[in-house]
């Protein structure tokens, strides 16, 4: 997915934990004892992921209030828009032909 | 089922492998979701933005325009009124409308008396003046009442001939434009002929009376002093 210009934002399947679940089951099957590395980096994901969602701008509402707002503030710049014509298209004398 | 058995039941089914790892899948299976969603608002986010900062510009737009106008509408409520006035004025001028005719006798009456242009035969050393001289003042009213008095004090009653309204007869009027009759056809007062005559009543006590009102005497080529 494309990465928004101002931050970096991690795509969905980048923030699966699965991988990193299957590499502390597979350490623990070889009793290896790199189980304890295993588990670190499993923490260190879901405090990263922590971090960047209180980060997320815009997630204070819900998506159907978000789109809401959304709406409203594009009817708010179409009607200026329109306002702004009208004013400056507005003639009120009659300009006699010469 | 009651609820500890409910609870125990549970608590087994949670020991088995399998069951976690369904579980644990279908967690992050919604957790990815709810990234994806965020991921989603992150970028609705981005375009509320900058749909508030066209509206901050319009919004800028509209108070200058408001202001131009505002000013626009002051400059011709301005325009309007003065116009109307000058329509007032107009009509005044047109009810109260006077004949040209009557404006040029008058006008001509004004420059008879020559107090507009000298008479076409003065010279230099004519004791005419466009404005009363000393003489004309000394016998006029203000110089017989100065006179009047100052004989009150000599030994004549003041009060006598005023209170009767009229003057004594050395004090009447010798010169043209003294006449009783004010209207408008009098001749000028500057008759060169009747100039050379003294004033009645005239003395010099009456001379730092009238010294005030009089002219300069440097400007003034009479002989009265």
């Amino acid at each position: 997915m494309a990465a928004s210009p101002l931050k970096e934002e991690p795509a969905p399947e980048d923030c699966s934990l699965l991988p990193l679940v299957y590499d502390i089951i597979k350490c623990m099957d070889k009793d290896s004892p790199d189980v304890h590395q295993e588990l670190n980096k499993l923490k260190t994901k879901i405090q990263e992921a922590r971090e960047q969602i209180v980060a997320m701008p815009g997630i204070g509402m819900s998506p159907e209030q978000q789109k809401q707002q959304f709406e409203n503030l594009k009817e708010q710049v179409r009607t200026k828009n329109e306002l702004l014509q009208k004013y400056k298209s507005l003639c009120m004398f009659d300009i006699p032909k010469s | 089922m009651t609820a500890p058995e409910l609870c125990s039941h549970r608590v087994a089914s949670y020991l088995k492998p399998q069951v976690i790892l369904e579980l644990l899948v279908q967690r992050d299976g919604e957790f990815q979701e709810l990234m994806r969603i965020a991921h989603e608002q992150g970028k609705v986010h981005q375009e509320m933005q900058l749909l508030e900062k066209e509206a901050e510009k319009r919004d800028t737009d509209i108070q200058q325009l408001q202001k131009q106008l505002k000013e626009a509408e002051h400059i011709l409520a301005t325009a309007v009124y003065q116009a109307k006035e000058k329509l007032k004025s107009i009509e005044k001028a047109r009810k109260g409308s006077v004949s040209s005719e009557e404006v040029i006798k008058y006008a001509h009456r004004i420059s008879a008396s020559n107090a507009v242009c000298a008479p076409l035969n003065w010279v230099p050393g004519d004791p005419r003046r466009p404005y009363p001289t000393d003489l004309e003042m000394r016998s006029g009213r203000l110089g017989q009442m100065s006179n009047l008095s100052t004989n009150g004090v000599n030994g004549h009653l003041p009060g006598d001939a005023l209170a009767a309204g009229r003057l004594p007869e050395v004090l009447t009027p010798q010169y043209p434009w003294q006449s009783g009759d004010m209207s408008l056809n009098m001749l000028p007062p500057n008759h060169s002929n009747d100039f050379m005559l003294e004033p009645p009543g005239h003395n010099k006590e009456n001379e730092d009376d009238v010294e005030v009102m009089s002219t300069d005497s440097s400007s003034s080529s009479s002989d009265s002093d």
